[in-house]
C-alpha cells in the first residue's frame, strides 16, 4: 500500500511531478553531455598526440632530453631494434633523428625543433603525409627539402618553394648551417607544435650532424592504447640502460590536461547536482507542507515514523524512476547523433581550441561503463535530497498538524 | 463496567513561554466501557485539546491519562502511535480521507498498518461498508462521495482497527441534517452492538440530544458532567454550552 500510496500521491499535483521528473532528466541529460563533451575533446586530443605527435612510447639516449645533445644517440641501435622485433603489440616504429636549432629567413628567424625522418616509417607512424596542407611531403631524392608547420611559416611568411637555413650544432658540437628549400606546409590540431617543429630527411640531417645512421629517438606505434604500460616495462626490462617513455611523459601536459578536465568536469556535475538537489528539496518540501494535516492524521492513526519517512523517500524515488530514464534516453539519442556528426566549435572558438591541441570539432563520446556511476550520482543526490522532506514530515506533531 | 479512560488532575497550556493559554485546568474524568458521551462547551473550552490528550496526539503538561489501564502519559511517541493504532479510532470534523485513494483503500490502510492477513481484512471491509450502509461506494473516490458518505467512510476507517474506543472531534460539523442523523444512527448502532465507548466534541444539539453523558467544559474546566437518558430534554448546563 506504501508503493501504491506513495504512486498516487506523486501524481497529486501532475504539472509539479512532471516538473521535477524533468528536471530529473534534465540533470542526468547535463550530466552525461558533460561527461560525453569532455571525453571527446579528451579522447580527440589523446589520440591527436599518441597517433601524430609522441606515439605510444619513445626510446632514447637515457640523457638525451636533458639538453638535447646530438651525441647522445641511441648506443645500440641494433640491439633496439631487436628487442622491438620480439614484440608483437607494437605496430609501427619510426627512427629519428633530432636537433635543436635556428631556422633563418630573409625576414627574421625562429627556434625549431629540426626533426630527421625516414619519411614512410614517419607516415605511419606520425601520419605526416595526411598532414600537409600546401606541397608535398619529403621526398628522398630531394636533398634539402624541409616541411615547416602552418603556423611557423605564416610567422616567417614562408612558401612552398622558400629558402631558409637551419643552424645548430653537430655531435661534436660545432655549429653547422644548411640551406633547405620548403617542399610542404602541414597543419595540426597543435598549434604550438606546428609552429615548433620541422622535418627534414633523416639521413640529410644525419649527414650534417655527423651521425651516420644513428638515431636519437624510436617512436613506437602500438595496436592497443591499452598495451603501453605492460609493453614500456617489458621495454625498460630488456633496455635497461635506455630511456623508454609512454605518451604521458612525452606529454606530459596533455596528461595535465586530462586530469584538469576531469576534475572540470567533476565540479561541473556537481553543481548540477546541487541545482537537482535544490529543485527536488523545494518540491518535496512543498509537497510534504500541503500535506501536512494528512500526514498528521495518519500518524493520529497509527502510521509510524519509518512508514512515514519511508513514504515521502518512495515518493522520490519514483520520481527519479520516472525522471531518470527519461534522462538516459535523450541524452543516448543526442550523444548517439552527436558521436557521428560533431560539434562543430569553429566559428566562436576554434583558434582557441587549437592553441590547446584541440580539435575544432567535438565528437562527444559516452563510456557505457560511466552509465552505472552516474545513474548513481543522481539517485543518490534524489535519496540525499528527499532525507530533509522526509525529516520534516516525521517531526510533524499530529496534534499541530491537525490544528493546520 | 470496565473503565476505558481514568484521566486525573489533567493540565495543558499553550504557549507557556510567551502568552500562555491554558486550555485544559486540572481536569479528571472518568469513563466506562460503552459510554456514548458527548463533550460540549463553548469555541476555545478545550473540547478538542482534551480529546487530543486522551487520544495520545498531545501530552498533557501535568496529570495522567489511564486508557484501558495503561497510562499513555508514559509512553514513548513511538509507543503512542502503536497504541493508537490498536486501541483508539478517530473521527475527524473534515472527514480527513486521503483524496487519491478509494473509500475501501481509506479503511484498508489502517488494517495494513497492523499487518492483518488479506482474508481478515476484506472480511472487515465487507462488514464496514454494510455497517455504513455503503456497500456499493466502496471503490469510490472520496471526491466522489457527499460529505455525510464521506463520515460514514471515515468511521468505518476508525473502526477498521477493532478500537474499544472512538473519538470524534466535531463528526456532524459539516453535514446536513439527515446525513447528521444518519451518521449518528450508524454510532449509535455500534456503540449498543458492539458496546464501543464514544466521545464527540461538539456544538451540534443533534449530537447532544443523542447523548447519554454530556460533559460541559468551560475555560478548560468540567463546568458539568450530566448522564441522562436519550429522551431526556436538554438541561441548563447544555444551554450555556450552546
Amino acid at each position: 500500500m506504501n508503493t501504491s500510496l506513495a504512486w498516487r500521491n506523486v501524481w497529486r499535483n501532475k504539472m509539479r511531478s512532471l516538473l521535477i521528473m524533468a528536471s530529473m532528466a534534465i540533470g542526468l541529460f547535463a550530466g552525461i553531455f558533460v561527461l560525453a563533451l569532455y571525453e571527446g575533446m579528451l579522447r580527440a586530443r589523446v589520440r591527436t598526440v599518441i597517433d601524430t605527435e609522441v606515439a605510444h612510447l619513445q626510446i632514447h639516449h637515457p640523457k638525451f632530453k636533458d639538453d638535447y645533445d646530438p651525441a647522445m644517440i641511441l648506443p645500440d641501435q641494433e640491439q633496439v631494434m631487436r628487442s622491438l622485433d620480439q614484440l608483437k603489440s607494437i605496430n609501427h616504429i619510426a627512427y629519428r633523428s633530432i636537433a635543436q636549432g635556428m631556422l633563418a629567413t630573409a625576414t627574421g628567424s625562429a627556434g625549431v625543433q629540426i626533426n630527421g625522418i625516414l619519411t614512410e616509417q614517419e607516415n605511419l607512424v606520425s601520419q605526416l603525409d595526411k598532414k600537409i596542407r600546401d606541397g608535398k611531403g619529403l621526398m628522398v631524392n630531394k636533398k634539402n627539402a624541409i616541411v615547416v608547420g602552418r603556423k611557423l611559416a605564416d610567422k616567417m611568411k614562408l612558401k612552398v618553394g622558400s629558402k631558409l637555413v637551419l643552424t645548430f650544432t653537430d655531435k661534436e658540437s660545432n655549429i653547422t648551417s644548411g640551406a633547405f628549400r620548403v617542399v610542404g606546409i602541414y597543419k595540426t590540431n597543435n598549434t604550438p607544435l606546428d609552429e615548433r617543429n620541422v622535418f627534414v630527411n633523416k639521413a640529410v640531417l644525419n649527414s650534417y650532424l655527423n651521425l651516420g645512421e644513428a638515431s636519437h629517438e624510436v617512436a613506437i606505434i602500438l595496436h592497443n592504447d591499452e598495451d603501453v604500460q605492460t609493453v614500456k616495462q617489458r621495454l625498460q626490462q630488456q633496455l635497461p640502460t635506455y630511456a623508454v617513455e609512454s605518451w604521458k611523459e612525452n606529454s606530459p601536459e596533455t596528461d595535465l590536461m586530462v586530469s584538469t578536465i576531469n576534475q572540470y568536469s567533476s565540479i561541473i556535475i556537481i553543481i548540477i547536482m546541487l541545482a537537482l538537489a535544490f529543485g527536488i528539496i523545494n518540491t518535496m518540501l512543498m509537497s510534504v507542507l500541503e500535506r501536512s494535516r494528512e500526514i498528521g492524521m495518519l500518524t493520529a492513526l497509527g502510521m509510524n515514523r519509518v512508514r512515514v519517512f519511508v513514504l515521502i523517500l518512495s515518493e522520490t524515488v519514483l520520481l527519479t524512476v520516472v525522471g531518470v530514464p527519461l534522462g538516459l534516453l535523450s541524452s543516448w539519442l543526442v550523444v548517439n547523433y552527436l558521436s557521428a556528426a560533431g560539434i562543430d566549435i569553429s566559428s566562436f572558438s576554434g583558434a582557441a581550441m587549437s592553441g590547446f591541441g584541440f580539435s575544432s570539432i567535438i565528437y562527444p563520446r559516452f563510456p557505457i561503463t560511466q552509465l552505472p556511476e552516474v545513474m548513481l550520482i543522481v539517485i543518490g543526490t534524489a535519496l540525499i535530497a528527499s532525507l530533509f522532506p522526509s525529516l520534516k514530515a516525521i517531526k510533524l506533531q499530529p496534534a499541530d498538524a491537525l490544528r493546520q | 463496567m470496565k473503565t476505558v479512560i481514568d484521566a486525573h488532575t489533567v493540565s495543558k497550556t499553550f504557549n507557556p513561554n510567551t502568552i500562555p493559554v491554558h486550555a485544559i485546568n486540572n481536569v479528571h474524568l472518568h469513563m466506562e466501557q460503552g459510554e456514548f458521551s458527548a463533550l460540549v462547551g463553548p469555541s476555545g473550552s478545550g473540547k478538542t485539546t482534551l480529546l487530543n490528550l486522551i487520544g495520545g496526539l498531545d501530552k498533557p503538561d501535568t496529570g495522567n491519562i489511564i486508557i484501558h489501564g495503561i497510562d499513555i502519559t508514559k509512553l514513548s511517541p513511538n509507543e503512542l502511535i502503536d497504541f493508537r493504532l490498536h486501541n483508539i479510532g478517530f473521527v475527524f470534523q473534515s472527514f480527513n480521507l486521503i483524496p487519491v485513494l478509494t473509500a475501501k483503500e481509506n479503511v484498508e490502510l489502517i488494517m495494513q498498518l497492523q499487518n492483518r492477513k488479506r482474508a481478515d481484512i476484506e472480511k472487515r471491509i465487507l462488514s464496514l461498508f454494510k455497517q455504513i450502509g455503503l456497500e456499493d461506494k466502496i471503490d469510490t473516490r472520496p471526491s466522489q462521495l457527499s460529505g455525510g458518505q464521506q463520515q460514514r467512510v471515515a468511521v468505518a476507517r476508525a473502526l477498521a482497527s477493532k478500537p474499544q474506543l472512538v473519538l470524534a472531534d466535531e463528526p456532524t460539523a459539516n453535514l446536513d441534517s439527515k446525513s447528521a442523523a444518519n451518521l449518528l444512527d450508524i454510532m449509535a448502532k455500534l456503540n449498543q452492538e458492539e458496546n464501543i465507548t464514544f466521545i464527540f466534541s461538539t456544538h451540534d444539539v443533534r449530537v447532544i440530544e443523542r447523548a447519554r453523558r454530556v460533559i460541559t467544559l468551560v475555560d478548560g474546566q468540567i463546568h458539568s458532567d450530566t448522564a441522562r437518558v436519550e429522551t431526556e430534554p436538554q438541561t441548563t448546563d447544555l444551554a450555556t454550552a450552546k
